[in-house]
C-alpha cells in the first residue's frame, strides 16, 4: 500500500522545488490513476537523481565591460577574500575595447596564483546584457550559479551563507539580503578613474522573498541569488537575450515560480548605486525599460503558473485589499497613481519615508531594549 | 625616480583562526611581490606578535606562511608575547625588531589587494607620515580631500608609515591606549610634527566586517568598552575638558554598563595620576565631530 495523501508529503515538499512539490502532491492523491502516479514519480525520481557532488559549489559569472576597472578590482578582492573558496569564477568580458581588455588582463594576472587556477576569461562580442551570461552558463560547472556585476561588493560570507543554506534549500533558488550604498565617481589623486562611497549601506529590499511583490517589480539585485544548476540544465531555462534590460528580473521570476525560493538569513552583499556616471539606468531609455518589462510580463502571463506553498494566504489577503480599495480605483492608471495624485504623492513621499524610517528605528530600539532587558 | 625601501609588515595576533592568518599572508605576499617588481620595496619581513593565551599557530600553519613569504623574498619573524599587550604596545614591541624604512601596520586577517602595497608605498614620502588603505566591503566614512587624500587620521587596520615618522613621535602611545584610538592619536601626533595623513583609495584591503540583516553594526563588548575608554582618554589628551565632561555625563546617564565601567577606569587613572600629558592646546589637529574624530561623509 503506497503511502499516499497530502499529509504524507507535506513535510517532504518543504525542501523541494515548487515543481517537484507539485508532482509529489499530485502523486499523493488517494484516487489518482496508478499509471499517472507511476509516471509522475518517475519524473520526481529523475529530478532527485541529479547529484552534483563532484562539482564546485558555486559558479560565479562576473560580468565586466572594462569601464570601471577600480571597482572590478574590488569585485575580485571580494571573491579572493571569501571565507569559503569552493567556487569557480568565469569573467565575462563584454564588448570591451582592446585597451580596456589589456587592462582587464593585467588586473587578472596580478591575482594570487592559487586563485587564478579557478578562473576563466571569456570574451563576448555583441548582444545584450544576457548574452555573456548564457555563454558563462555554458562554461559553468558549479552546483549553483550566481551572477555578480563588476561594480558591486560582497561580504566575506557570501559563498559561505549560500552553502550553509543549500543544506535545506533542496532544488530551490536561494536569496540573501543585499544592502544599497550610494557611490559617486571621482578621479583619485593619481588621476585614475575612481569613486567614493557617500552613504552607509542600507538594506532597503525586503529581508524575505515575496513572490507576489516581485511580480510587480524586482526587489532583489542579481548577486542576492544563487540559482540551482538544475534550473538551467534540467529545466532548460536560459537568460533572455532579447531583453535589453531586466534580464535578472526575468530569470528570478521564471526561476522562483518553477522552483521556489529559500531565504538566506544573512546580509551578504552591497549593491552600489552610482550617483552620476554611466549605469544601466542611464544607458537605456525609458522605452527600453518599459518594452523589456512588458516582455517579461507577457511571457509569464502566457503560461500557467504554479504558486509556492504559502501563496494561498498572501493571495487571499491581496484580493481582500483589492476589494477594499475598489472605491479608490479612480486614483490609479495601471499600477501608477493618476495625475495630479502622483504629484501630490511625490510631494508627500519624503515626509512619509521619514516617518517610516523613524518608525523602523523606534522598533529596532525597542527590540534592542527588550533584548538587553531580557538578557540582564 | 623610484626609491626602493625596506619594509616591515606588522600584525598583532589575538585568538585568531590560523587559516585566516595564512590566507591573509598569501594576499600580503602577493601584494608585496608586485611592489617589489615595481622597485618600490626591497627587503621585507612579516612580523607576527601573538598576544593570545594559547599561541595561534601550530607548526603546519606556520610552515605554510613561511613558504608564502620566502617565495617572494621575505622573512618571517614570529614572536609569542604570552600575554595580551593590546595593539599599541604590540606594534611598538614589533617595531623594535626591525630597522626597515617602512612599517605596514596590518590587521592580521586583512587581505590586501594585489596593488595595495604599491599604491601605499607610492604615497608615503617626505611629507606624508602615514597612508591608509581603503577598506572593503565597508569603507571608512571619514572625509578626505579629493585632490590629495589628506584626512584627519588613518586607521591602522591597514596603513603604511615611515620609520622616520614612527621614531619622530615615539610610536604608539601604549601607556594611554590599549585597543582603540591608538591610531587616531598616532595620526594626530604625526600631524603636530608637521606630517600629513592621507587616505589612499587606490590601495584596497578586505577587512572582514559584517552587518546584521537590518544593516546594523554588531559591536562586541571589547569594542564597546575600549572605544568608550579611548574616547575619554583622547578628549583628555587633546585638551578638550569640555568633551571629557560631556562624554562622562553621557556615560553616566545612558545606563550602558560597559561605558560606565570605562568611565570608572578613567576616573581611577585620573585619581592615580596616570592620565597622559595634555597636548594640542590650540586644537590644531584634534577633531571631535559628533563622536567621531573626523568629519564623516555619511
Amino acid at each position: 500500500m503506497p503511502n499516499t495523501g497530502f499529509d504524507a508529503v507535506a513535510s517532504k515538499i518543504q525542501h523541494d522545488s515548487t515543481f517537484v512539490g507539485m508532482l509529489r502532491t499530485r502523486s499523493a492523491e488517494t484516487n489518482i490513476d496508478p499509471g499517472l502516479r507511476e509516471r509522475l514519480d518517475s519524473v520526481t525520481e529523475y529530478l532527485d537523481r541529479v547529484t552534483d557532488v563532484d562539482r564546485p559549489f558555486l559558479s560565479v559569472l562576473l560580468r565586466t565591460q572594462g569601464r570601471r576597472l577600480e571597482s572590478f578590482k574590488d569585485a575580485l578582492l571580494c571573491l579572493t577574500s571569501q571565507t569559503d573558496q569552493d567556487f569557480e569564477i568565469i569573467v565575462l568580458e563584454h564588448d570591451v575595447t582592446p585597451a580596456d581588455s589589456q587592462s582587464v588582463r593585467k588586473i587578472l594576472e596580478r591575482l594570487p596564483p592559487e586563485f587564478l587556477s579557478r578562473l576563466q576569461l571569456i570574451e563576448v562580442v555583441g548582444g545584450g546584457r544576457a548574452k555573456p551570461l548564457n555563454l558563462g552558463l555554458a562554461a559553468s560547472t558549479g552546483r549553483y550559479v550566481a551572477v555578480y556585476d563588476d561594480d558591486d561588493v560582497l561580504f566575506a560570507n557570501w559563498v559561505e551563507s549560500f552553502k550553509a543554506t543549500s543544506a535545506t534549500a533542496g532544488g530551490r533558488l536561494m536569496r540573501a539580503v543585499t544592502a544599497n550604498q550610494k557611490v559617486s565617481p571621482e578621479p583619485w589623486s593619481d588621476g585614475r578613474a575612481g569613486f567614493r562611497s557617500i552613504s552607509w549601506p542600507r538594506p532597503e529590499y525586503p529581508e524575505r522573498f515575496d513572490l507576489l511583490q516581485h511580480l510587480l517589480v524586482n526587489h532583489s539585485p542579481f548577486m542576492s541569488w544563487a540559482f540551482p544548476r538544475a534550473l538551467f540544465f534540467s529545466y532548460g531555462l536560459r537568460f533572455d537575450e532579447d531583453l535589453a534590460v531586466v534580464e535578472d528580473w526575468d530569470l528570478i521570476l521564471r526561476g522562483s515560480l518553477l522552483c521556489g525560493v529559500e531565504d538566506v538569513p544573512a546580509l551578504t552583499a552591497i549593491y552600489r548605486r552610482w550617483e552620476g556616471g554611466s549605469s544601466s539606468y542611464t544607458q537605456h531609455s525609458g522605452m527600453d525599460w518599459k518594452t523589456a518589462e512588458q516582455r517579461v510580463i507577457n511571457r509569464i502571463n502566457s503560461s500557467p503558473l504554479i504558486m509556492p506553498r504559502g501563496a494561498m494566504e498572501s493571495m487571499r489577503q491581496m484580493v481582500l485589499y483589492n476589494t477594499a480599495l475598489d472605491g479608490y480605483r479612480f486614483l490609479f492608471a495601471g499600477t501608477s497613481l493618476r495625475r495630479p495624485f502622483n504629484s501630490m504623492w511625490n510631494l508627500a513621499r519624503p515626509g512619509f519615508n521619514f516617518a517610516v524610517r523613524l518608525r523602523n528605528r523606534l522598533r529596532r530600539i525597542r527590540q534592542r531594549t527588550g533584548e538587553s532587558q531580557g538578557s540582564s | 625616480m623610484v626609491e626602493t625601501r625596506s619594509l616591515s609588515v606588522q600584525s598583532v595576533l589575538f585568538n585568531n583562526a590560523p587559516q585566516d592568518i595564512s590566507r591573509a599572508g598569501l594576499a600580503l605576499a602577493n601584494s608585496v611581490s608586485w611592489a617589489r617588481q615595481a622597485g618600490l620595496v626591497g627587503d621585507w619581513t612579516l612580523h607576527l606578535g601573538d598576544c593570545s593565551d594559547v599561541p595561534v599557530f601550530d607548526d603546519g600553519h606556520l610552515a605554510e606562511l613561511l613558504s608564502a613569504v620566502t617565495q617572494v623574498g621575505g622573512r618571517l619573524d614570529h614572536t609569542v608575547f604570552g600575554r595580551n599587550l593590546g595593539s599599541a604596545a604590540g606594534h611598538n614591541a614589533l617595531a623594535t625588531r626591525s630597522t626597515s624604512d617602512l612599517l605596514l601596520i596590518l590587521n592580521p586577517d586583512a587581505k590586501l589587494a594585489p596593488d595595495a602595497v604599491t599604491a601605499l608605498a607610492r604615497r608615503v614620502d617626505g611629507t606624508v607620515g602615514m597612508a591608509e588603505a581603503r577598506q572593503v566591503p565597508l569603507e571608512h566614512p571619514k572625509d578626505f580631500r579629493q585632490s590629495d587624500g589628506v584626512t584627519s587620521w588613518a586607521s591602522t587596520a591597514a596603513a603604511l608609515t615611515t620609520r622616520a615618522a614612527f621614531d619622530k613621535v615615539g610610536g604608539f602611545d601604549s601607556a594611554t591606549f590599549f585597543l582603540y584610538c591608538d591610531d587616531v592619536d598616532y595620526s594626530w601626533r604625526l600631524r603636530l610634527a608637521g606630517l600629513d595623513i592621507v587616505y589612499e583609495p587606490a590601495a584596497a584591503v578586505f577587512h572582514d566586517k559584517r552587518l546584521t540583516v537590518t544593516g546594523d553594526w554588531p559591536a562586541g563588548s571589547a569594542e564597546v568598552y575600549y572605544s568608550a575608554e579611548a574616547a575619554l582618554l583622547l578628549a583628555y589628551k587633546y585638551s578638550r575638558p569640555d568633551l571629557v565632561r560631556d562624554i562622562s555625563l553621557r556615560f553616566k546617564k545612558n545606563g550602558e554598563p560597559l561605558a560606565r565601567k570605562a568611565l570608572a577606569e578613567f576616573e581611577r587613572r585620573r585619581a592615580a595620576g596616570e592620565l597622559p600629558d595634555q597636548i594640542d592646546h590650540m586644537h590644531k589637529v584634534g577633531q571631535f565631530v559628533g563622536g567621531n574624530y573626523a568629519k564623516h561623509r555619511f
